[in-house]
């Protein structure tokens, strides 16, 4: 890994990784998570990427990409934490795939730096057609949340869980806020923010960190940027209290049921090593006991499963049940959180967790993106390990440590996804 | 055992495979580089098999629907009580199973210990073990996974589409089957349906990744249990299902926020299998591409006119024995997008189909093709599908290469008929 500091906001990292026949290229423009913005910073990735001044239009662009042998662009916006992602992402075959001797490279290199830093502008704003038909794709992809059931009871328990702090905020932000936005206003937006956020390019493959960094620059040396930082995110630490239960109703045919605890357990902290291997061992996989008691013992569920939100130190748990069951399953979690915390984990379990978070950890080495995602999100939280210190971290725990960091653990929100409500 | 060797000059990948005594065909594909590896073990044997013919018996065997997928889940099962995760978690193994239309498949990835998870892997795929009690048990897991589907829009979108192409293929039918369909799968059913498609020579077992070929094959040679293998082929009984659609519309409401629709074309060009389905395969993946691909007049105007956005895509399902096409998305008005993509079409069949688009489109193949090998997982379920139709994707060039602009135009006037078409809408409540 290679990073070259283009100046104070912008750095261009290549990873080297030739066993893939692609490369990938990824830029992350990193924005604070507010209520104010949020709808703004999710809408400006799609504008972007609808035109450039390279290839003013989709069909334009989509034409560039499929003669580099269908490569690919896309652009959208993600969450880590209470950072607000504006990401770009590309991949193309490598160089040495391309049957008569292109550069795909190259070319994509050219086309990704043209959205992000040189967009098609009519007179000192974006394309208004370009922004207001975006702006109502903007605001179906926030109705849109509700349509997976699934996650969508999953993200509603992480929301109330973290009440009260900006990470309650949706990654698409709110709709109401999309109509004051205008292709002049958006532009203006967008004019401001590029000098001053951080942003990250990775190159990763067979690219040259030279030719990438010497294409970035070709666009940041006109521009003046002022400090910035990675907006950072605390984890929630509030103190005990009244259980905070959520009911829903939706015309479904399945119970989804979310639990929010609270670990207080940082992504720097010496304990997350344990909460990560705690979190697989109570419901990250086949292995686990919430898969083994909620679902095979009890048959209560398909899917019974818990996941790590590392950013805010939240674990929240899943399942797909009938209604009738709710309590039989929220009972049965509790007492399999009980049994880790009594240190009732048997050899066989800690062990196939730890060998599960390994052979994760591991296949990032083979999958470009993967790897990419492992570093951002290690940047954002600020705990500056390589995937390597990570893997040896988990190494050192002990099934006594994975007991002691389950008695941190306390049972927030109760989030319920029920039928119809009845007339 | 012999295994051939075989080397792609394009791609730079090399093959060993064979066929054991057993009747079981091996695919090895050693990527030294990666950390990962990958070993998937299939079966020919998937939701469209219910009615069969065993080999050597002349009676008609039926059995209830959903069974490929239940026996999938009751081979977790061991005779000694344990499961079979304990086994693979126990070596870092990530074991997982799937049932689809026409494949039932086992398979692990692993970074450490490949060849106990292998071991494993072809120890439990040949032990099967049910009885009336565990198959009871499972009712409750699959029910909820029905469950699961059910409040799943995308889910009901394509099974209503396919309800609207096929009137008698099984293929219509939900993978799962029903609550009511399993409740009638006994362990007897279970065992009739393993002794038929898991005979080893109606199988398949794929590895790729970091493994060492002579290490591999050894752990295979001793993992392979008494078999004998059908010196004739397992009759899989299908319905004659007719050339015209069932009907061309569908409507659902469920609890989602915008209209979804799925749309496209019944193909009528059926019954082919290997180079000739590969072909046509690539054929129609150039036409979706050029017709309705993001630089396409069609995808433009239907974008400009708020009709759809870019959630739209399509895709191109094939079988020997059935195939349709599929164009989904979500919009405002599934009936209009459905009446322009059609009107849209008569014009281009009027015009011809630009040769600059057949050429980008094609190209686009090869990147496809290129990229396919990335990922070890879905190179070995790409590879493992394809085998099962006669297809060799290993020399995924042999036929690229013959695929020709005027062998488009006849796909285009073969495929894209107005009388197979169909569309599939779910609406908001």
């Amino acid at each position: 890994m290679e990073t070259i500091r283009i100046n104070d906001n912008v750095s261009v990292t290549s990873i080297s990784m030739t066993k893939l026949k692609t490369t990938s290229i990824g830029v992350y423009i990193h924005r604070p998570l507010k209520a104010e913005t949020a709808a703004e910073n999710a809408l400006l990735p799609y504008v972007l990427k609808s035109g450039t001044a390279l290839c003013p239009s989709r069909e334009e662009i989509a034409k560039y990409l499929d003669d580099l042998y269908g490569a690919t662009m896309g652009a959208t916006v993600l969450k880590r934490g209470e950072d607000q992602i504006i990401y770009f992402d590309a991949e193309t075959i490598s160089d040495s795939y391309a049957p008569d001797g292109e550069k795909p490279v190259a070319g994509l290199l050219k086309l990704i730096m043209s959205a992000v830093f040189d967009p098609y502008t009519v007179n000192g704003a974006f394309d208004e057609k370009i922004v207001e038909q975006e702006k109502l794709n903007a605001k179906d992809r926030i109705d849109a949340f509700m349509n997976e059931k699934r996650q969508y009871a999953s993200a509603r328990c992480q929301q109330e869980t973290a009440r009260g702090t900006s990470f309650a905020i949706p990654r698409y932000g709110e709709k109401d806020r999309i109509d004051g936005i205008t292709a002049k206003s958006l532009y203006e937006y967008y004019a401001s923010i590029m000098t001053s956020s951080v942003i990250d390019i990775y190159i990763c493959g067979s690219g040259s960190i030279d030719e990438a960094a010497a294409a970035v620059r070709e666009y940041t040396d006109k521009l003046e940027f002022s400090p910035a930082q990675i907006p950072s995110t605390e984890i929630i630490t509030r103190g005990g209290g009244e259980l905070h239960e959520v009911t829903e109703h939706m015309d479904v045919a399945q119970g989804k049921l979310a639990l929010g605890f609270l670990t207080n357990v940082r992504p720097g902290d010496k304990d997350f090593f344990a909460l990560t291997v705690f979190n697989s061992v109570f419901g990250a996989g086949a292995h686990s006991k919430l898969f083994n008691n909620v679902r095979e013992k009890l048959s209560l569920a398909y899917y019974a499963s818990s996941q790590l939100e590392k950013f805010k130190g939240m674990i929240i748990v899943n399942a797909g049940i009938e209604f009738e069951n709710f309590q039989k399953a929220y009972d049965e979690t509790l007492v399999q959180l009980e049994e880790i915390r009594k240190g009732k984990i048997t050899e066989l379990e800690f062990e196939s967790s730890i060998n599960a978070i390994l052979n994760l950890c591991n296949s990032y080495f083979d999958d470009q993106r993967a790897l990419v995602t492992y570093y951002v999100s290690d940047r954002v939280a600020g705990t500056d390990m390589p995937l390597e210190a990570f893997i040896e971290g988990i190494k050192r725990v002990t099934p006594g440590d994975v007991a002691n960091v389950a008695k941190k653990l306390r049972l927030d929100t109760v989030y319920f996804l029920a039928g119809k409500e009845e007339a | 055992m012999e295994l051939t060797f075989r080397k792609n000059e394009l791609t730079g990948e090399s093959m060993y495979c064979g066929v054991h005594s057993s009747g079981l065909g091996i695919y090895i594909i050693p990527k030294k580089e990666y950390s990962g590896s990958y070993a998937i073990f299939g079966t020919r044997y998937g939701s469209v098999d219910s009615k069969f013919i065993v080999p050597g018996e002349t009676e008609v065997t039926e059995v209830p629907d959903g069974i490929a997928h239940y026996l999938e889940h009751k081979m977790f099962d061991q005779p000694d009580g344990s499961n079979v995760f304990d086994k693979f978690s126990k070596y870092g193994g990530n074991a997982n199973a799937f049932t689809s239309f026409n494949i039932t498949a086992y398979l692990f990835s692993a970074t450490a210990n490949f060849e106990e998870n292998l071991a494993a892997l072809l120890d439990y795929v040949q032990s099967p073990y049910y009885t009336d009690e565990t198959v009871a048990k499972e009712q409750g897991i699959i029910g909820q996974e029905i469950r699961m589907y059910d409040d799943n829009p995308g889910w009901k979108l394509f099974f209503n589409y396919i309800n609207c192409l096929y009137s008698k293929h099984p293929v219509k039918k939900e993978i799962a089957g029903t609550v009511e369909s399993i409740s009638h799968i006994t362990a007897d059913y279970l065992y009739k349906c393993y002794e038929t498609f898991y005979n080893l020579s109606n199988m398949a077992i794929v590895i790729t990744g970091n493994v060492d070929v002579d290490r591999e094959i050894k752990v295979i040679e001793a993992g392979i249990k008494k078999n004998e293998p059908f010196t004739e082929p397992i009759r899989k009984i299908y319905p004659e299902e007719p050339a015209q659609i069932a009907s061309p519309y569908a409507e659902k409401k469920m609890a989602i926020s915008s209209p979804m629709f799925m749309m496209g074309f019944k193909d009528t060009d059926v019954g082919m299998d290997g180079k000739s389905l590969l072909k046509k395969n690539i054929e129609i993946s150039i036409l979706l591409r050029m017709l309705l691909g993001k630089g396409s007049a069609i995808y433009k105007k239907l974008y400009d006119m708020n009709l759809i956005n870019n959630t739209f895509a399509t895709d191109y399902t094939m079988q020997p024995d059935y195939g349709f096409t599929a164009f989904e998305g979500e919009s405002k008005d599934p009936q209009r997008v459905y009446d322009i993509i059609l009107d849209e079409l008569e014009k281009v069949r009027d015009k011809g189909l630009d040769r600059g688009d057949f050429e980008r489109a094609k190209k686009v193949m090869w990147g496809k093709y290129i990229r396919s090998h990335n990922d070890i997982e879905d190179y070995a379920v790409t590879f493992i599908q394809l085998l099962f139709m006669g297809i060799d994707y290993f020399d995924y060039y042999d036929v690229y290469k013959t695929v020709t602009y005027e062998d488009a135009v006849d796909r285009f006037n073969t495929h894209f008929v107005r009388e197979n078409s169909a569309l599939s809408v779910v609406k908001p409540l």
